[in-house]
């Protein structure tokens, strides 16, 4: 209609697997970096996987640093940060026990009682829960990652689970890695958004490799690097529009769907871009490493 | 229409319209209608509509102490009984090992204890008699415990006047709460962080030395004062009549003793209460709850009448609460709570608000894209779009789903993941284009041709949702569910609903050429 659909020739022709040395040697660099920075650095950990208490609090004529004054003279480990906007306050506390927590909340209630207008959320979580969240969480993104890889194994050749695999895993490293670097706390909803950006990820790869089964079996004398260079090219509009239109909802929801939600969608979009590069310049690059041509055809 | 069947376009409108009228509901949101069809409404989560989540863990520890020392004191009454001397009792984590000083009668010993506490592992090697909880037997402990547990959290819990909460018993030895609308969780858990045993016991004046000792003679226990931790009483270990004969308490206000609390007996803690208080005229009774003295007056008359108050400094809330807890009964063991997630009403309405303005300009962004690159068609598959949008409000609100705010931000995220199956469709027309000029049957492949591809990618995507179902807890699941319906939901817009506007589209314009 506007011809905006021009931009992206029909029949692109890039030769995006001879660029797959560099970008190789740039991921891998980037996972070792990653887990590097996982092991020295570590992931900057909420209440759900490290225990404690949080109280958001919102309060009017009184600064961040009156509050820091009146809760450190009784807390030596309080923590406070502004969450949106002046006026509203994250306290948070590290607790021993869960007795003591929930004394904590009362008292911190009553210390600054005067000057707050509304609490407006106080959680806490208790350091055996917080282990099992986590045990929990690992235990979800290890189970999503073998239940792709057997839906993969079983819709195509194992070869292409392989390379789903070796993407995902590539996906997850890189994006924790960079939550690493920016500092972006790490909750439950940080696990919801990596196995989304799993499943999101291997949406991207399953494409691909949906358009390499089919030029296998319609380019039977095809060198394997122009076939798989091909179907990444005959995909690529629609890689790239998906990517965008996802892209687009993400950053509606980091603008506008309010701070609570705001660490959530910046994984979200780390993860989408990270897919959708690993889809093109990682999975399809894998399967070079076996060069097959699949012997059964399976319809 | 040409080559479009009458049944699949009927199927496609009843199911858009089925999947706008039961979006209604949700849409006009009336929170108390009693309506057959607008109740059919989202639930909100806790994290929306403000409220507290609460998980509690019942401190079994405590019971199986409390076990171990029954064992002691069985035993001793049993050694006395056959007139046997015991040498050392040694208490440990899960055992009570006896010690007899003479091996003559430890045999009668263990199969009188046997009688008493049938399923415990009993042991007898030389002068020792080891006493163990097993497994099953800490199982039955447990089992019961929880069982009273949840009943005594309920009834606290409706007394407290919470509309709609949600009790159960979640894992091994915890309660989960979800308790919309509370506005003070603090009242709450106080209400649920006492036990509430109260017991009655005739205090025991004659015997300072033990008191000087700190050192309770056999039978007695020592007891500190409520208010006082130095002043401390001794008492008969065995309680005179216990909370568990309470028909009714009360908080009422006395001119002379200010806020307390009124009770009454059922008829067998009447005439205990009767009889002993007729019995010990002129001692002192005291009253421990949970292992504190609030009061001992003297006992001045023989109360026959099964009623009467307790004082202590209450104020009015105090007064009431204890009431409330001596009413619902005493908990088995303490409760101990491991999480708490409370939101004010303030929070969750902002939520909600944010959701909203996210989800409008993540759709109306999403439209615009699609219609600047794909034309028609891209209006085609925004009015897909928006369709899916209402057919994921309906199955929430037909299904009873809980929507959270994880919840909403999967429904932004499906706005901006639906189109995928469209953009595959509409990327297949465009290459089959190149290579036919026949209109239907471009289309028609292309929808074809895109099929395989779109389950193979969403089938993917639900199999890491339906896993952050299985994993997930609460707010997290309200994600996965919105996900799954709106990755569902797409699906059927984009290969039902899209394909029936293309068709009729091609059809009323009368299309020759077809360029995308």
């Amino acid at each position: 209609m506007f011809g905006l659909n021009k931009i992206i020739p029909v029949e692109p022709n890039i030769n995006f697997l001879g660029l797959r040395r560099n970008f190789l040697i740039f991921s891998i660099l980037v996972i070792f970096i990653s887990i590097g920075l996982l092991s020295i650095k570590g992931l900057n950990l909420g209440i759900d996987f490290k225990g404690g208490t949080l109280i958001e609090v919102s309060t009017k004529n009184t600064s961040i640093g009156e509050l820091r004054e009146i809760l450190s003279s009784s807390y030596s480990d309080v923590s406070l940060q502004e969450f949106g906007n002046e006026n509203i306050i994250l306290i948070r506390l590290q607790n021993k026990s869960n007795q003591e927590s929930i004394e904590t909340v009362n008292s911190v209630k009553n210390l600054i009682q005067d000057k707050v207008v509304e609490f407006r959320r106080s959680e806490f979580v208790g350091p055996t829960i917080s282990s099992e969240l986590l045990f929990r969480g690992f235990q979800a993104v290890s189970f999503a990652l073998i239940a792709i890889l057997i839906y993969i194994w079983l819709r195509f050749e194992w070869q292409f689970g392989f390379g789903a695999v070796v993407a995902l895993t590539h996906d997850v490293l890189f994006t924790l890695g960079l939550l690493s670097i920016l500092n972006v706390e790490f909750s439950l909803a940080t696990i919801a958004a990596i196995l989304t950006i799993a499943g999101y990820s291997i949406n991207d790869t399953v494409v691909i490799f949906d358009r390499v089964r089919e030029n296998l079996r319609k380019y039977k004398k095809l060198e394997l690097v122009d076939l798989f260079n091909l179907s990444v090219n005959n995909t690529l509009s629609r890689t790239i529009m998906t990517s965008l239109t996802t892209l687009l909802a993400l950053v509606s929801l980091f603008v506008f769907g309010g701070e609570v939600i705001r660490p959530f969608a910046l994984t979200m979009i780390i993860g989408v871009i990270i897919g959708t590069y690993s889809s093109v310049f990682i999975a399809v690059p894998t399967l070079l490493i076996f060069k097959f041509r699949p012997q059964d055809e399976d319809d | 229409m040409k080559n479009y069947p009458i049944w699949k376009s009927f199927t496609v409108v009843s199911l858009v319209l089925l999947g706008i009228i039961f979006a209604i509901p949700s849409i006009i949101y009336d929170e108390n209608s009693e309506n057959w069809f607008l109740k059919n409404k989202i639930n909100l989560g806790l994290d929306l509509q403000g409220g507290s989540y609460l998980l509690l863990e019942v401190q079994l520890d405590v019971l199986y102490k409390e076990e171990l020392d029954n064992f002691v004191d069985s035993v001793r009454l049993i050694s006395r009984d056959q007139t046997v001397k015991i040498e050392k009792i040694d208490i440990q984590e899960n055992e009570v090992i006896v010690s007899f000083p003479n091996i003559e009668k430890i045999k009668d010993i263990r199969d009188a204890f046997f009688q008493m506490y049938r399923g415990v592992t009993l042991q007898i090697n030389n002068n020792k008699l080891s006493i163990k909880l097993n497994d099953e037997y800490r199982k039955i402990i447990q089992d019961s415990a929880i069982k009273q547990s949840l009943e005594i959290v309920r009834k606290r819990i409706d007394e407290s006047g919470t509309k709609e909460p949600l009790i159960q018993r979640s894992g091994k030895k915890r309660i989960l709460l979800q308790l919309p609308g509370v506005k003070d969780p603090e009242r709450i858990k106080d209400l649920l962080g006492k036990t509430a045993k109260l017991t009655f016991h005739i205090v025991d004046n004659g015997n300072t030395s033990a008191l000087q000792n700190n050192l309770a003679p056999f039978g007695k226990i020592i007891v500190p004062d409520m208010y006082d931790e130095n002043t401390k009483y001794l008492l008969d270990k065995r309680a005179v009549v216990g909370g568990e004969n309470l028909v009714d308490a009360k908080g009422s206000f006395d001119q002379t003793e200010g806020h307390a609390v009124s009770f009454r007996f059922d008829t067998e803690g009447a005439q205990k209460f009767g009889k002993v208080t007729t019995n010990n005229i002129g001692k002192n009774l005291a009253v421990v709850l949970d292992g504190v003295v609030i009061t001992a007056p003297r006992i001045n008359s023989a109360i026959t009448g099964g009623s009467g108050i307790i004082t202590g400094n209450f104020n009015a809330q105090e007064a009431s609460d204890l009431a409330v807890l001596l009413r619902a009964g005493a908990l088995p063991a303490p409760l101990e709570i491991v999480e708490e997630r409370s939101v004010g009403a303030g929070l969750g309405a902002d939520s909600i608000a944010a959701g909203q303005i996210a989800a409008i300009i993540g759709m109306v962004l999403v439209c615009i894209f699609m219609t600047l690159i794909y034309g028609i068609f891209g209006a085609l598959a925004n009015i897909s779009l928006i369709v899916n949008l209402f057919i994921i409000i309906s199955l929430l609100g037909t299904i009873g789903a809980t929507l959270t705010l994880p919840g909403i931000a999967g429904i932004v995220l499906t706005i901006g993941m639906a189109v995928d199956a469209n953009v595959l469709i509409f990327e297949r027309i465009k290459e089959e284009s190149l290579k036919q000029t026949k209109v239907f049957q471009i289309v028609k492949n292309g929808f074809d041709r895109a099929m395989s591809t779109i389950l193979d990618a969403n089938i993917t995507t639900l199999i890491a949702a339906v896993l952050l179902f299985a994993f997930g807890s609460g707010p997290i699941r309200g994600f996965s569910i919105t996900l799954s319906l709106g990755v569902i939901a797409s699906m059927f817009t984009a290969l039902m609903l899209t394909n029936f506007l293309v068709y009729m589209y091609l059809s009323f314009a009368n299309k020759k050429e077809l360029k995308l």
